[in-house]
């Protein structure tokens, strides 16, 4: 990338302690100058950014992605500069050859940078271990078992305990699929009136405490992907106070919507976790504004035919890639977010979890994302980028249009 | 955010009429008692030698069964017959579907031979709403059971048998018993009688078969079996799956008998003149015992024959429905196409 002069930024990064209108310099890739607006010399292009808001570049802790150029650009047009993408694709990542192949696609399509989550388990079939190590070593960031069960507890063990002896991140979901049984959506008064079996809380909460004794005996990293109810928010609160290595993130489905989302059986709404109620969502927005919970996109883009169809007989899953940051401001908007804890949950906090440089920093890659918080998009199929149109926010005007992303110290994205 | 159109409302016209009958949850006191009173009508007709009326005449029905239901699908035939449709009945649970063929096709296919009727019955809840959404407008469905959500039809004949046996349903106690959790034909009840002004509404079975968010559809729990039949007006059993053993909801029958079934002994703790009903078919010395099944108080066979006059009543009302919305539809068009060239002119 040639020199870039971002000029008149309203830039914000917490973790920086940064938040004034500033002119930033991006010298071959890498942030050079961060000054307040007019205090310094400009070099190469110069983009200015009239007051739009400059914040680290949005990292999503986990999506679902096949299709590798097209959603890349999703991302990119999204303000999102790293994508981690879950091994439930088709081919599996749970060998290094699966990981190489990813990497070669993203390094072709140039957009967004991507990052393969390798399988914890063969086949993601939750008995024999992957080749964790070998993963590693080929470029996993993080492993996880996408939300494929794992056998049992002593599976389990046998993985937390590899992991850390090669001090492996790995990424957890919460979820007893016994308690679970065949269940659509959140167990509640909705579910019971529809007449779609339930997901109860304690299939989350079971699993989550039982896998956080674990964690303690085994000493392992673990983050706890796309929680869904309040109660856990308050588990994993306590266990960090008692100094277990473990974060946590939340899907932004469940910050934004409920179970009542589900009356009239629209299959948009199927997604897991499921939503649950307006109590949960609360918690949970108020972990993300304590700073204790990531979000993360849950990407999952789906055919038309995947999701027409009866509620429970569509497959589970929203597209949210193009909307992830505008349903975030959304939130703030509504003030229901604080704005630095939006940037904190989905950009530096995702960058400590998988322990690389969180914020804009001078000497460091620049990974940013200028966008205007006034001007409102409205989403429809034919703008959003993803093949998935199964998004939650069709017909909707959110606030928010990305001008400018920066991903790895390349320009990925201009209005 | 988003908000789909509500389930309830997608079966009425702008004018609030019937056009398509999936749920009873929703629809006013008016459009229930007209149902009753439209079957009731048809009742005197089912009396007389000719039992055909012609308000469907020319029109074409299609039995709609994703899920197996002989005596459901025979009323359902019975009913259109006697509206003077015709009626084609297919089979779905041991064709089409099982061969790969998604709903949506399946749809398709069947719109393409101009119905204007599907009665559909399917082991998912909300498939009738899902197929009201996405049909041609124009084709009326009828709800003949989703999954765990509904069945409006079981629940209007059930209306109009206590209507006929005790009168009306205002300030009548109704106890339902048995596998309340899997039962659309109770979810639809409980609508059905809040909306037409029982008294109380009970709902009896053991934690594992009752969910306590039943509460909030306006029904009273109860685990005991004798405390719940205490001045009931109508007794409504309901058939018990044989799966429930294997799926660790009940330990036994046997034990399920002992605690929730209905004999004459229980019976006596209920109102005197307590009518019982089933939706059929009834599981004798599982959840009924066979003398009160076929005793004075027991109004199970009338359920049957009312049956047809209500899915006679549901179909009629909602073929009407869609035509005269068709109509006033039709009527915008013109108006619109006259305000264009009148606007063109000027």
């Amino acid at each position: 990338m040639s020199n870039l002069t971002l000029t008149h930024a309203q830039l914000l990064d917490p973790s920086q302690k940064l938040k004034q209108l500033s002119d930033v310099i991006i010298e071959n890739g890498l942030v050079t100058n961060i000054t307040p607006v007019g205090e310094s010399t400009s070099k190469g292009d110069k983009f200015d950014a009239h007051s739009a808001l400059l914040i680290p570049g949005l990292i999503d802790l986990s999506a679902h992605i096949s299709n590798v150029a097209t959603e890349t650009s999703a991302a990119a047009k999204g303000g999102i500069s790293l994508v981690c993408t879950q091994p439930n694709s088709k081919p599996i990542i749970d060998t290094p050859a699966d990981v190489s192949s990813i990497q070669q696609s993203s390094a072709a399509a140039n957009n967004s940078q991507l990052l393969p989550l390798g399988a914890l388990t063969q086949g993601l079939e939750g008995d024999q271990l992957a080749n964790m190590h070998s993963l590693k070593q080929a470029g996993c960031i993080a492993l996880s078992n996408a939300r494929a069960p794992i056998k049992n507890a002593l599976v389990l063990r046998r993985i937390m305990e590899y992991a850390a002896t090669h001090d492996i991140l790995i990424m957890l979901t919460a979820e007893d699929y016994d308690l679970s049984a065949n269940g659509k959506m959140h167990e509640g008064p909705t579910a019971n009136r529809l007449g779609l079996a339930g997901i109860a809380e304690v299939a989350e909460t079971a699993s989550l405490a039982q896998q956080l004794l674990l964690i303690e005996l085994t000493g392992c990293r673990a983050h706890f992907s796309q929680i869904s109810c309040g109660r856990s928010v308050e588990m994993i609160r306590s266990a960090q106070a008692q100094g277990l290595a473990i974060s946590a993130d939340v899907a932004i489905a469940n910050l934004m919507f409920t179970d009542e989302d589900v009356n009239g059986f629209d299959s948009t709404f199927h997604v897991q976790p499921p939503l649950r109620s307006e109590q949960d969502r609360q918690t949970l927005l108020a972990g993300v504004n304590d700073g204790i919970l990531a979000i993360c996109s849950n990407h999952q883009p789906k055919d038309i035919a995947a999701k027409k169809a009866p509620f429970a007989a569509a497959e589970a899953g929203m597209s949210i890639l193009d909307s992830w940051l505008s349903m975030m401001l959304t939130l703030v908007q509504k003030g229901e977010l604080e704005l630095e804890m939006l940037v904190n949950a989905s950009a530096i906090l995702p960058a400590k979890v998988l322990g690389i440089n969180a914020g804009i920093q001078i000497g460091q890659a620049a990974n940013l994302v200028i966008v205007d918080t006034t001007t409102e998009t409205c989403y429809s199929a034919e703008k959003l980028i993803s093949t998935g149109k199964n998004s939650p926010v069709l017909g909707e005007t959110l606030v928010g249009e990305v001008k400018l992303t920066i991903s790895g110290g390349r320009e990925v994205f201009r209005a | 955010m988003t908000r789909h159109s509500d389930p309830t409302q997608v079966q009425l016209t702008a004018d609030g009429r019937l056009k398509h009958f999936l749920t009873t949850e929703g629809l006013s006191k008016e459009l229930l008692t007209e149902i009753l009173d439209l079957a009731d009508s048809f009742i005197s007709t089912q009396e007389r030698a000719v039992k055909k009326v012609p308000l469907l005449r020319g029109k074409t029905v299609v039995n709609l069964f994703f899920e197996n239901s002989t005596r459901t699908r025979s009323t359902f035939e019975l009913a259109a017959k006697r509206l003077s449709a015709d009626i084609l009945n297919l089979d779905i649970a041991s064709s089409a579907t099982s061969k790969g063929e998604t709903l949506m096709d399946t749809l398709w296919n069947l719109e393409a031979m101009y119905s204007d009727m599907f009665v559909v019955r399917h082991a998912d809840s909300g498939a009738a709403h899902f197929i009201a959404e996405q049909v041609t407008p124009g084709v009326a469905i009828i709800n003949a059971g989703d999954g765990r959500h509904a069945h409006p039809t079981q629940a209007m004949l059930d209306m109009l048998t206590i209507r006929r046996h005790k009168g009306s349903i205002e300030g009548k106690t109704v106890v339902i018993v048995g596998d309340i959790l899997h039962s659309r034909v109770a979810r639809s009840q409980i609508h059905a009688l809040k909306t037409l002004g029982a008294k109380e509404i009970r709902v009896i079975g053991p934690a594992t078969l009752v969910p306590k968010e039943m509460a909030d559809l306006g029904a009273n729990i109860y685990y005991d079996m004798e405390q719940g039949l205490a001045g009931a007006d109508v007794v409504i059993m309901l058939r018990l799956q044989k799966e429930r053993m294997s799926d660790a909801l009940l330990p036994s029958e046997g034990e399920y008998f002992k605690l929730y079934g209905l004999t004459e002994e229980k019976l006596k703790l209920a109102n005197k003149d307590a009518i019982v009903m089933h939706p059929g078919p009834i599981n004798r010395g599982v959840e009924i015992d066979s003398a009160v099944a076929d005793g004075e108080q027991s109004v199970i066979l009338n359920q049957v024959s009312y049956g047809i006059a209500v899915r006679m009543a549901v179909m009629a009302m909602a073929m009407s429905g869609q035509a005269s919305e068709q109509a006033t539809q039709k009527n915008e068009e013109n108006l619109s196409a006259e305000a264009q060239a009148t606007g063109d002119d000027a």
